[in-house]
């Protein structure tokens, strides 16, 4: 037994990336989710329209960070400035008592207001928009058709992927005849097919079950989980490339996606973490995900409110699959470099 | 007799080992070639540099008369150590998957492999792999077939039947560039070419290749004495059943070594094997170096 130990103990030591989850990550886990993990709401980004907007921001408690006032919008633009996440909040001072708008697709924040706004008691009147009974599958599910998503372009693909180097096979398609281009599309056409026709599952599986509703385009709902996919298929792909087996294609997959699962705001709002960690979340592709998901099917928002969200999708594509495809592209064609070196005279 | 692998002065270097070191050989239509060497010799390195997988560091590739690329690759037919086939396909799905990639109809499935046709690759034996690999190599008709190892782990009367198909090809004019370390099979080639430490040692037929090399065979009472005090003196000494043999050393030196350790044995002149060129090349690149 006791040789047993010694030898696992060797093992282990040489092998770096198990090291690295033993002993790295449970630190930066502790020190990362042990800030993000926080469902108290100190701040909520507040915007106040009508004739007294002026007069009433100045007197909310600060939980409401007022962000600006229009005294000329109306109640049609106070429900507009919650539709397209201007604020999370919207107080429209033009009826009496005013009217607080809630954004219940932020399911905290909306949680948060609503008790707040509920001690003021009739001195203000609360509609919870999008979600009037704050349900948290309603949140939940479109953000879960992003983690799908993730899982199966991620993990699947990588596995994949790496299932060609180990048994040897991505060798033989090197020498075949095969453009590397052919080989790249041709191993992730199906996994973004498969990935699409999940995605479609669990949409319509969420709506159906859970009585999610679909206010928004779908065709715009298909346009982002398609740039999505991309990159997701990329961080696979990379992952794929940066593996010699399927065991450690998984250990790295699966350190991508918890932070996505825990600071993309998902499960904890982004708006309760500290600016660094937001940040952190901010750079995760998921988290730009579940905005548009949860813009588009609980609040109806449109390509003119989403569109940064999806432009950071689209730059995230471009940058992670370019990378994927330069990398796997390096696996398939090693040897531009000895062609250009044949081409040249022997001086010997 | 068209010219199909040129190799001239070929080097790659792995960080400070130099895997291949000024190799030159070449292949020609209807000819057999063999990479003889140890394991760690630089043959596997030497072929993924030809099929453009492996850079070079310096020298020259012609693989068909180009330098090695995508379209010269196409007339190439390549059976790697590990087979490069899917365990996850059936037999007959593996055959159609590389005549397509080759835009080749798909050829039968041999006679041979036709009861495990639909089986799924990693369920059949790796002798039918090993065929099935071979089959999968030549169903784009290609005119030079390259094999890495193809006989490792295979049955005699396996690898008998692999060597006809090869000899048959070849008589058809294909071009063989065939890597093996099974030192016996050096007689299926028409022309060997040994490595050792990524360096070729010897080229020629195998009667070529010995006639250069001479052997003592000791015959002792206790061989491993004779064994361990040969080796001791230095000498590349091998075992051939419980005969002790050495390679390129005059007899009268094994006789001296053995008379001054007190022993008593028969030595005689013997043919060299390749084996023991082999040994007793390498021992002298070692003095060497």
């Amino acid at each position: 037994m006791r040789a047993m130990i010694v030898k696992e103990f060797r093992e282990l030591r040489r092998d770096h990336r198990t090291m690295a989850m033993l002993f790295a990550l449970p630190i930066v886990l502790l020190v990362v989710f042990g800030y993000a993990a926080n469902f108290t709401i100190d701040s909520i980004s507040t915007q106040v329209v009508g004739p007294h907007a002026d007069q009433v921001a100045t007197l909310l408690p600060p939980l409401f960070d007022v962000q600006g006032t229009d005294p000329g919008a109306t109640a049609d633009d106070a429900r507009g400035l919650v539709r397209d996440d201007v604020a999370d909040v919207v107080l429209d001072t033009s009826t009496s008592p005013p009217t607080a708008y809630v954004d219940g697709s932020s399911l905290f924040v909306a949680q948060t207001a609503s008790a707040a706004l509920g001690r003021a008691g009739d001195q203000v009147l609360t509609e919870v928009l999008f979600n009037p009974d704050l349900t948290t599958s309603w949140v939940m599910v479109p953000a879960l058709v992003g983690l799908i998503l993730t899982f199966v372009g991620t993990i699947i693909t990588s596995i994949g992927l790496v299932r060609e180097r180990q048994t040897g096979t991505l060798e033989q398609l090197a020498v075949m005849p095969l453009r590397p281009a052919d080989v790249i599309v041709g191993k992730i056409a199906p996994y973004f097919l498969l990935a699409s026709f999940d995605m479609l599952v669990v949409t319509l599986l969420g709506v159906w079950i859970f009585g999610v509703p679909f206010n928004g385009n779908p065709a715009l709902f298909a346009l982002a989980a398609a740039t999505f996919l991309f990159v997701v298929l990329g961080v696979g792909v990379l992952i794929s490339t940066a593996s010699q087996t399927q065991g450690q294609a998984i250990q790295v997959a699966l350190m991508t996606l918890m932070p996505q699962i825990l600071l993309s705001g998902f499960i904890f709002p982004l708006q309760a973490m500290p600016a660094a960690i937001s940040w952190i979340g901010y750079c995760l592709p998921l988290t730009w995900f579940v905005k548009v998901s949860q813009g588009i099917m609980l609040r109806g928002a449109g390509l003119d409110s989403l569109w940064p969200a999806l432009v950071v999708l689209a730059a995230m594509a471009v940058l992670v699959f370019s990378a994927a495809v330069l990398r796997f592209r390096r696996d398939l064609a090693p040897a531009r470099r000895t062609t250009a070196r044949t081409a040249e005279p022997v001086s010997a | 007799m068209t010219e199909l692998v040129r190799v001239a002065a070929v080097t790659r270097r792995f960080g400070d080992q130099v895997a291949v070191d000024d190799v030159s050989l070449s292949v020609e239509s209807g000819e057999i070639v063999g990479l003889l060497g140890a394991n760690g010799a630089g043959k596997t390195t030497l072929i993924r540099m030809l099929l453009g997988l492996t850079a070079t560091d310096a020298g020259e590739l012609r693989l068909l008369g180009e330098a090695p690329s995508r379209s010269t690759r196409r007339r190439v037919g390549y059976v790697a150590q590990g087979l490069g086939l899917y365990d996850d396909l059936t037999v007959r799905e593996n055959l159609a998957f590389a005549a397509s990639a080759y835009g080749h109809p798909t050829p039968p499935v041999p006679a041979d492999l036709v009861p495990v046709a639909d089986t799924l690759v990693g369920a059949i034996g790796l002798g039918r792999q090993r065929r099935l690999a071979f089959t999968v190599a030549l169903a784009h008709s290609p005119a030079l077939l390259v094999l890495d190892e193809p006989t490792s782990g295979v049955d005699p009367l396996a690898r008998a039947r692999l060597w006809d198909r090869v000899h048959a090809r070849a008589d058809a004019g294909v071009g063989v560039l065939v890597t093996t370390h099974y030192m016996s099979e050096a007689q299926q080639c028409d022309r060997l070419v040994l490595m050792s430490r990524g360096r070729v040692v010897a080229t020629g037929s195998e009667a070529e290749i010995t006639a250069s090399t001479t052997a003592v065979a000791v015959d002792a009472a206790s061989w491993q004495e004779a064994f361990t005090v040969l080796d001791g003196a230095g000498l590349p000494v091998m075992l051939a059943g419980r005969s002790v043999r050495v390679a390129a050393v005059p007899r009268e030196r094994v006789e001296a070594v053995l008379r001054d350790a007190g022993l008593d044995a028969r030595v005689r002149d013997v043919a060299a094997t390749l084996e023991e060129v082999m040994v007793a090349l390498d021992t002298d690149r070692v003095r060497v170096a």
